[in-house]
């Protein structure tokens, strides 16, 4: 076949790209290469430089060249190069420029060159800081930089039938990953459009979040990096103080980025929550634990020598766990467990590599240097700081286990079924009661920990000396923290002892580090990170009680059903709103107001109105949950809560359903020809009857309704309350009484409709009534009756002044006078017009064609005697003579005009939403002890990097 | 450190303990007939009968959708979902459900769909991409 020579086809960017995602790859095995040997000639000064030095201007390559990728992408991106795979997957031209940002770490690929991003930074700075620890570390980094990048390479190598994929290549063009027709065609480009980005992800938080969060994940290497360097050159001491200092950073960082995407679930998705136990939620969760964990140990080590081997095996751990919190959300084995999980990319064996690579690497280092870490001959007093905090941290690493556990069950069925492949899978009934129920017995003992242990001494020889303070402080302690409790439970309940001992937890938390730090902070300014993190952790436990236990569904089930439990009765948590139909849901009177779109973004406006316990309405405010389309209108694609917040509660409400006929065009016009129309022509004052048979919903029955439609009144004008004039409409109104009888009860109600014929387009305002389902429209052949051509007329002309008279084809007719700017029926002024009309009566009936000036153009408007056939304009006048130029014709006498109106019974109601309303009281406790947790982790890096430059000063 | 690695042992026991104490927190998928049998709450995987009726009438209540679900052993069932009716409900291409049967109908109060990715086959990603 011919080669097809393309057009249009910007091509720069990828042969650049490719250079750079190769360079890349080649860079980093020659930096990790140089820097290992380097390490490994350590001894031999000048041999070990040169490597250093090779190891250094090949990751200055590396890094240069994951910019350049990096930038390729972002220029194809921005400039809409639809021919290239990634803009067209994750860009289009709706996009918003700030979202550009979410559309790169949108694809896996992105974000794997987000976190390499991160990864290059992080070792630019090492390459400075690190001095002695240099070589080893960064000779680990560089490792892992080769890992990442080769899943970027897109090499595939063919053994025969067998495929080896070697990476996703995110600078590939469109038509070399699918194989379509269009590609036959040379200016394909100009034709392709783009996919867009995801609407969950377009929202600020996911600006945000991933980089934080992978500057988290990224910055896990560092204390792994130390760990195996500490454990490479046998320092196993020296690694400690540098290890310390990037672990805090990376698990404040880390955590951020977990609560921001914690955030990011509240405030953007409609679970209804911050945290739900997802798979992806936890293997994030996990490292951080593990992470806080080996800072526990790191500083006993610190301080007492004790634990070095925890030390190593914790930070080991996090990075071990970060790559299999990588494997677990990219492999696709997560499969259905998960909502927010990558789809499988064929990537599964590379980060199958990824992950026993680093496990065997990091077993192995342990098992060979586990002798050669030094153990202090004397164990540690149980009445020591060290023992407690050392107990501290195996608890955090047992939780760690238990996540993980659990949440490795997809792993544990892939494997059951690999080898037996009927096996069905296991699951977990209930995910969020079951890790509920661990975890918040860890959460109590590490609170009540992070207490005592701030009572106890570093290497406590002689307790009894100490007891009396200990004994003191600790008994004001749990005396405070019980009567906080008390009074916290006059707030919110716990209806439970463990809820009650969290609570307790989490104020003893809060007074012991208090206590600890009003004593301490000037003999050691160290204390002041890790005490805010605890009282973050004590206050964050109360905040979970609050807003978790005690979250209060405001929207409750209005409908009976028998037989259901007391849990599947609180799943019933939809409330359906008509618009502006008020409802009394516990405390609140909830009104849907109504909507505005804007763009394919649709907001809903909801009242409410707090009262009292005498129903005096105490405040008002307004939530505009929002829902967000897809291109056509076709379908709702996302639903974003709306949430107002107080000091001491939120309340949050989300849209959960649109009538199908607000879902989408498609059905509403479906819905629309569905009906059936009966078209009833009514002359003002007439009225018909009709019967219909309505089946009663869910029943097997129906009933005959009998309904009357009368037409009361009839205008060229329009008084509809949605209709706004435009120059040039013609528009007919009508107003209409409806009654219907049978059934319960009689209902009776006006409505008014309307149809407007604008610049060739008719517009309908039909009525809906809502207590009858019933529909209401003027059928557009009323334009055919009403409006005859001039064309058809047979006008004759005549210049007269007021009080003549004159016939037209026998009939007589009087010019009676001119009417100056006279309100009337068929004719609507704009600003600057000047009209007049001329009153004309014949046989005891009026018209009044009207001359018009508008812009310094003169135009009339026609008026009609129906009834006697007659027709009449006022082409103009003279001033002078006070004469006027009337052009009449006759045709033969009319039927009063009969409006065809078209009336549709079981037209069912879209005036509703339907909506979830919780309140999570103290929600803000959760926010802010959780966010001081992450602070006083980073607090303390920077007051032990401070220390460190004091150090060197002196 | 000796006491420190008696506690580790203890604390790993303990973890290990709890672990298979989430086996009881789990269960096989079940089909209806399992549901039936055991009567109390499970997981259900199965498909959406398109051709079988579904109700979801807000207007009447807003937490009641039923529809008819076929489970891996092939039976059709009723299923009652006390929610309202989740967006892309007819795409979805397996269904799994936590509830429990109530005479011949099964009370589901979660839902979690999976839906196949938006382009099944190229042709038609293509066609989605080049239509402005």
């Amino acid at each position: 076949m011919e080669e097809i020579q393309y057009i249009n086809e910007h091509l720069g960017p990828r042969y650049i790209g490719h250079f750079a995602i190769l360079l890349a790859f080649f860079a980093g095995i020659l930096s990790m290469v140089s820097y290992f040997l380097a390490t490994q000639y350590r001894e031999e000064v000048l041999r070990s430089r040169s490597w250093q030095r090779l190891g250094q201007l090949s990751f200055l390559a590396h890094g240069a060249a994951v910019f350049t990728v990096i930038g390729c992408i972002f220029f194809a991106m921005l400039n809409q190069y639809y021919e290239y795979q990634y803009v067209t997957a994750h860009v289009d031209g709706q996009l918003q420029q700030r979202y550009i940002f979410s559309a790169f770490w949108e694809g896996q690929e992105g974000s794997f060159l987000l976190w390499t991003f991160w990864h290059v930074i992080l070792g630019y700075v090492l390459m400075v800081t690190a001095r002695s620890w240099e070589k080893p570390v960064m000779a680990v980094i560089c490792s892992v930089q080769v890992v990442i990048v080769s899943m970027l390479l897109g090499v595939h190598f063919g053994f025969g039938d067998f495929i080896l994929k070697f990476g996703s290549n995110p600078m590939l063009l469109l038509r070399e990953t699918v194989n379509a027709p269009i590609f036959q065609q040379a200016d394909y480009v100009s034709l392709l459009r783009g996919n867009g980005l995801n609407p969950s992800l377009q929202n600020y938080w996911m600006t945000i979040h991933p980089p934080t969060l992978f500057l988290g994940f990224a910055s896990t290497v560092v204390p792994f990096a130390y760990a195996v360097a500490g454990l490479w050159t046998g320092r196993h001491r020296e690694w400690l103080r540098p290890g310390l200092q990037w672990s805090l950073f990376s698990a404040g960082i880390l955590g951020i980025g977990i609560l921001m995407g914690a955030a990011w679930a509240y405030e953007a998705l409609n679970f209804g929550g911050y945290w739900a136990w997802d798979p992806v939620e936890n293997t994030s969760l996990v490292p951080w634990l593990m992470l806080v964990a080996g800072i526990h140990t790191n500083l006993i080590s610190r301080a007492t020598g004790q634990g070095i081997r925890a030390t190593y095996m914790f930070y080991l751990g996090t990075f071990v766990l970060i790559v299999y919190s990588t494997f677990l959300t990219r492999s696709g084995v997560l499969g259905d467990t998960s909502v927010h999980a990558f789809t499988e990319m064929g990537l599964e064996t590379q980060l199958l590599f990824f992950l026993v690579f680093y496990v065997v690497l990091s077993i192995g280092l342990m098992i060979w240097r586990w002798s050669h870490i030094p153990v202090p001959e004397k164990e540690e007093a149980t009445s020591s700081r060290e023992f407690w905090m050392f107990i501290g941290s195996l608890t955090l690493f047992m939780s760690a286990i238990l996540i993980t556990g659990s949440t490795s069950l997809p792993v544990y069925n892939e494997i059951r079924a690999w080898i037996d492949p009927v096996y069905e899978g296991l699951t977990l009934t209930d995910p969020e009661a079951h890790h509920n129920r661990f975890q918040i017995w860890i959460g109590i003992f590490i609170g009540l920990m992070s207490g005592v242990a701030q009572f106890l001494r570093w290497r406590e020889r002689n307790f009894s000396q100490h007891f009396r303070y200990f004994a003191i402080h600790a008994g004001i302690a749990i005396l405070a923290s019980a009567v906080l409790t008390f009074l916290t439970l006059l707030w919110i309940q716990a209806p439970n002892f463990v809820y009650k001992a969290m609570i307790f937890a989490g104020w003893f938390a809060v007074w012991s580090n208090l206590d600890y730090v009003l004593f301490f902070i000037r003999k050691d300014p160290k204390v002041a990170g890790s005490v805010v993190s605890h009282i973050g952790f004590g206050i964050m436990l109360i905040g979970i009680m609050a807003s978790s236990g005690n979250k209060r569904i405001i929207s409750k089930n209005q409908f009976l059903m028998e037989g259901l439990t007391e849990d599947e009765e609180m799943a019933r948590t939809t409330l359906r709103l008509y618009e502006n139909g008020p409802l009394s849901m516990e405390d609140y009177l909830i009104t849907f107001r109504g909507d505005t779109i804007d763009g394919l973004n649709r907001t809903y406006f909801v009242d409410y109105q707090r009262m009292d316990e005498e129903g005096k309405i105490v405040e008002t405010f307004q939530l505009e949950p929002n829902v967000l389309y897809d291109k056509g209108f076709e379908n709702v694609a996302i639903t974003n809560p709306s949430t107002k917040h107080y000091w001491d509660r939120d309340i949050f409400t989300v849209i959960m359903g649109l009538p199908p006929e607000e879902q989408s065009v498609k059905v509403r016009q479906e819905t629309e020809d569905s009906l059936q129309y009966r078209i009833m022509p009514l002359v003002v004052g007439q009225r018909e009857s009709f019967r219909d048979t309505v089946a009663i919903p869910q029943r097997n029955s129906s009933i005959i309704y009998t309904y009357s439609v009368e037409l009361t009144d009839f205008r060229r004008q329009i008084n509809h309350p949605e209709y706004t004039f435009e120059p040039g409409d013609i528009g007919l109104g009508a107003e209409v009484r409806v009654s219907r009888s049978g059934g319960i009860a009689n209902y009776d109600s006006t409505a008014s409709v309307a149809i407007v014929l604008r610049e060739g387009l008719l517009y309908h305002y039909p009525a809906q009534i809502n207590d009858i389902n019933f529909r209401v429209k003027i059928d557009e052949r009323v334009f055919e009756r009403l409006l005859v051509k001039d064309a058809d007329l047979d006008y004759d002309e005549f210049v007269l002044e007021p009080g003549s008279s004159f016939t037209v084809d026998g009939q007589r007719i009087t010019f009676q006078q001119f009417i100056s700017q006279p309100k009337i029926d068929h004719f609507r002024a704009q600003d600057g017009d000047i009209w007049v009309s001329a009153l004309l009566e014949a046989d005891g009936e009026t018209m009044q064609p009207v001359f018009l000036i508008r812009g310094n153009q003169p135009s009339g408007v026609r008026d009609e005697i129906r009834s006697l056939g007659l027709y009449a304009h006022l082409s103009s006048l003279n001033p002078e003579t006070n004469e006027a130029t009337l052009r009449v014709a006759k045709v033969q006498p009319q039927e009063p005009l009969a409006i065809p109106l078209a009336v549709a019974p079981r037209s069912y109601r879209t005036d509703y939403i339907t909506i979830q309303a919780i309140e999570f009281p103290g929600i803000n406790l959760f926010w802010f002890g959780s966010l001081s947790m992450m602070i006083g982790l980073l607090i303390s890096m920077v007051i032990r990097l401070r220390d460190k430059r004091l150090l060197a000063a002196r | 450190m000796k006491k420190s690695y008696l506690l580790a042992i203890l604390l790993v026991v303990v973890a290990v303990v709890l672990l298979f104490q989430t086996g009881n927190a789990t269960s096989e998928y079940a089909n209806f007939a399992k549901a039936a049998e055991s009567g109390s709450k499970v997981q259900l995987v199965g498909t959406y009968v398109k051709d079988k009726p579904t109700i979801y009438d807000p207007l009447t209540d807003p937490n009641y959708f039923s529809f008819f679900l076929e489970d891996l052993a092939g039976t059709e069932r009723e299923v009652i979902l006390l929610m309202g009716k989740p967006q892309d409900f007819e795409m979805s291409e397996s269904i799994v459900l936590t509830g429990r049967m109530k005479d011949d109908k099964f009370i589901a109060s979660d839902i979690q769909m999976k839906c196949p990715s938006k382009y099944k086959d190229q042709e038609e990603m293509i066609n989605s991409l080049t239509e402005s």
